[in-house]
């Protein structure tokens, strides 16, 4: 059995060195990859939660918006109910030709 | 030099192996026999900022174009807290705070009394703060006052579906949970783990992988889609409001469904209370009575006994029978409401003028036996709402022997049922005879993204189309003739309805004779139906009849409902 012989000159130790430092630095390299990812997610997550918070004010005040024209007597702003209602059949909104 | 290179390769597998087993032995000291310590540890450090911020799935509404409304979500703001241990001067620290939280968000007794609780380092002395001032106050930089990050549940609408919505809060342990409502009844879909938000997803990775492959908690939780329509719930709660103050009720209550669905896009009662105050909410009121208490419900259940009749075939529309306004019945007397006979009249009189006796008569006509199987099809179970803590109807009496018990249970005396079981039982009437599972939760919106229809698809066919019809139309003629009157008929909608007056049960196995229980049903168009409406209202004061509270609001939704839905007319509509 004839022994494998690299193309370069390098003992294996120096070989097995070398690939236990680039493990070294790639596994740093995820670490901080995968640290930056989490910081990303938290800050976009509560990003979106602030954001909802601040849409939730203002359904909060369309919803009083709804409360106070269910609650306004239109009567008393002078509105009055139509004497009859006329139905007619609907045109179409698209105007083929 | 081969041996040489053999011996290194032995040194460094050597070293290797020993490393390995250092690390092999340093986790099981740290996983096992330090693994609950540190896991209980891991927990309280988990979460970055504020130590384990509330995270919750929202509720929404649903507008009639599919818009959804957030009924119950999440606010953000800051909460207060001090190290009495380093405060030295309490009440300048309080003035320094109190300049940029109001006074009504912190208290001066609450922040002195913690002040001196010298063997704490934290104590939470204000909540709810918003951003602009938890960051002026932080910035302020007062020695031994933190400002923390928090989130709560906070319901935009106020009282809006507040029964309906439910509450979340803590029970007999620690946890905060949905305690009623959609809150309650959807928890498990609501609820988050707790990391899912600030969570430390380094730790994560390493500490559970598994379950970033398959994450079994992630995949049940979502929001919860109601068919709660805001607008109408707003309009039904208004007019309710009304009723119960004009009458001074006891409370007052209503469900509007979709006939054909069982979507209910509005249920309110009165008294409510308002979600974001629960300190000042009585006890009482968290429950919602449409679910969970019965009631007897008087005349509007004569539709149902008609149309049992007409199913089984012991009567048809063109029927008639002898009113004696009072007969006797297993020694008890069964009276109409004003004790005067009628003479020979056909069956749709006994819809137009209520008539009791009519009722029973249908009732001896059906037999114990099949009024017993019509009656236990409407009310045997309970509707399957999506609603925690639904009641059970009592229909016990229909197993007694005694003939009495049916001919007044005929017209509503006798058995107590639900609103929602009421609602559900009319809604048959407008449904071609098939009763539908009533709802309020259309959809789940998972956090994948993907939403989730629920199955509401179960239905019941308790009579035939014909009946139903035929007792529509009785109850049509009802609106076009009697309520108000004939006034309130719409020239251009057929609606049918029917009121019920009942009397209230004194505990004592009899009646109060100046007490009621007015309800209303009725549905829209009358042949071919939108909704199904169901109002209540227990124990007015100074009035008798259904016809005197709940007329006026009945059609004012009827109204409402059809302008706002362009429900389109049905009859007396010329052609151009």
């Amino acid at each position: 059995m004839r022994n494998v012989r690299l193309p370069f000159h390098m003992s294996s130790v120096s070989l097995c060195s070398a690939t236990v430092g680039a493990l070294a630095v790639v596994y740093i390299g995820l670490i901080a990859v995968v640290m930056s990812y989490a910081a990303m997610t938290v800050e976009f997550s509560q990003s979106v939660k602030t954001d909802e918070a601040a849409v939730a004010v203002l359904e909060s005040q369309y919803l009083a918006s709804v409360s106070e024209i269910t609650h306004t007597d239109y009567r008393a702003l002078g509105y009055v109910a139509p004497v009859a209602k006329i139905f007619v059949p609907a045109k179409s909104v698209t105007a083929l030709r | 030099m081969r041996s040489q290179f053999r011996l290194r390769i032995r040194i460094v597998l050597a070293a290797l192996i020993f490393v390995a087993l250092l690390a092999i032995g340093r986790l099981y000291y740290l996983q096992v026999i330090h693994g609950a310590e540190y896991d209980q540890k891991a927990d309280r450090q988990f979460a970055s900022g504020g130590g384990g911020l509330f995270d919750r799935g929202s509720i929404y509404f649903t507008r009639k174009d599919g818009t959804l409304i957030a009924a119950s979500t999440l606010a953000t703001g800051f909460l207060v807290a001090i190290n009495p241990q380093v405060i030295s001067n309490p009440q300048s620290a309080f003035e320094l705070v109190s300049r940029i939280a109001s006074t009504t968000a912190i208290s001066k007794e609450t922040f002195l009394a913690a002040a001196l609780k010298k063997n704490q380092v934290y104590v939470e002395v204000a909540h709810h703060l918003s951003s602009e001032q938890g960051a002026a106050l932080a910035a302020k930089r007062i020695p031994g006052v933190q400002v923390l990050k928090e989130t709560w549940r906070y319901y935009p609408g106020g009282t809006l579906a507040s029964q309906s919505v439910g509450i979340v809060s803590y029970g007999s342990g620690d946890e905060l949970a949905g305690r009623t409502g959609i809150e309650a009844k959807y928890n498990d879909t609501l609820v988050r783990s707790g990391d899912s938000l600030y969570k430390n997803f380094f730790a994560q990775l390493f500490s559970n992988v598994g379950n970033l492959l398959v994450d079994t908690e992630n995949v049940r939780e979502g929001d919860i889609i109601t068919t709660l329509e805001p607008e109408v719930q707003t309009r039904l709660e208004n007019d309710i409001k009304e009723v119960n103050q004009r009458y001074s009720s006891r409370e007052s209550g209503g469900i509007i469904m979709d006939t054909k669905t069982g979507a209910i896009v509005a249920l309110a009662t009165f008294p409510s209370y308002d979600g974001n105050n629960l300190q000042t909410v009585n006890p009482a009121l968290l429950g919602n009575p449409l679910v969970e208490h019965v009631y007897e419900f008087g005349s509007t259940m004569k539709p149902l006994t008609m149309a049992a009749g007409l199913d089984a075939g012991v009567i048809t529309p063109q029927s008639t029978y002898n009113d004696t306004g009072c007969i006797t019945v297993d020694k008890y007397p069964i009276c109409n409401y004003d004790h005067k006979a009628r003479g020979v009249v056909p069956m749709e009189e006994i819809i137009l003028q209520s008539l009791n006796v009519g009722a029973s008569w249908i009732a001896t006509q059906l037999g114990q036996e099949k009024f017993r199987t019509y009656f236990t099809k409407y009310f045997g179970e309970k509707t399957g709402i999506d609603l925690p803590g639904e009641g059970r109807s009592l229909i016990s009496n229909l197993s007694k022997p005694q003939q009495v018990t049916y001919d007044t249970a005929a017209f509503g005396q006798g058995i107590a049922i639900t609103p929602v079981q009421m609602i559900r039982a009319v809604g048959a009437l407008a449904n071609g005879g098939v009763m539908v599972q009533p709802h309020l939760v259309s959809a789940i919106k998972l956090d994948s993204g993907i939403t989730r229809s629920l199955d509401w698809s179960k239905t019941t066919q308790v009579f035939s189309a014909a009946a139903a019809q035929q007792t529509a139309t009785m109850m049509t003629a009802l609106v076009d003739t009697k309520l108000e009157n004939g006034k309130a008929k719409i020239p251009t909608m057929s609606v049918a309805a029917k009121t019920g007056t009942a009397q209230l049960t004194d505990g004592r196995g009899g009646y109060y004779t100046d007490r009621y229980f007015h309800s209303f049903v009725g549905f829209f168009p009358s042949y071919n139906p939108r909704f199904v409406i169901l109002l209540y209202t227990n124990d007015p004061k100074g009035v008798q009849y259904a016809s005197e509270t709940l007329d006026a609001t009945f059609l004012d939704l009827v109204h409402y409902l059809i302008d706002y839905y362009a429900v389109p007319p049905d009859r007396g509509v010329a052609l151009h």
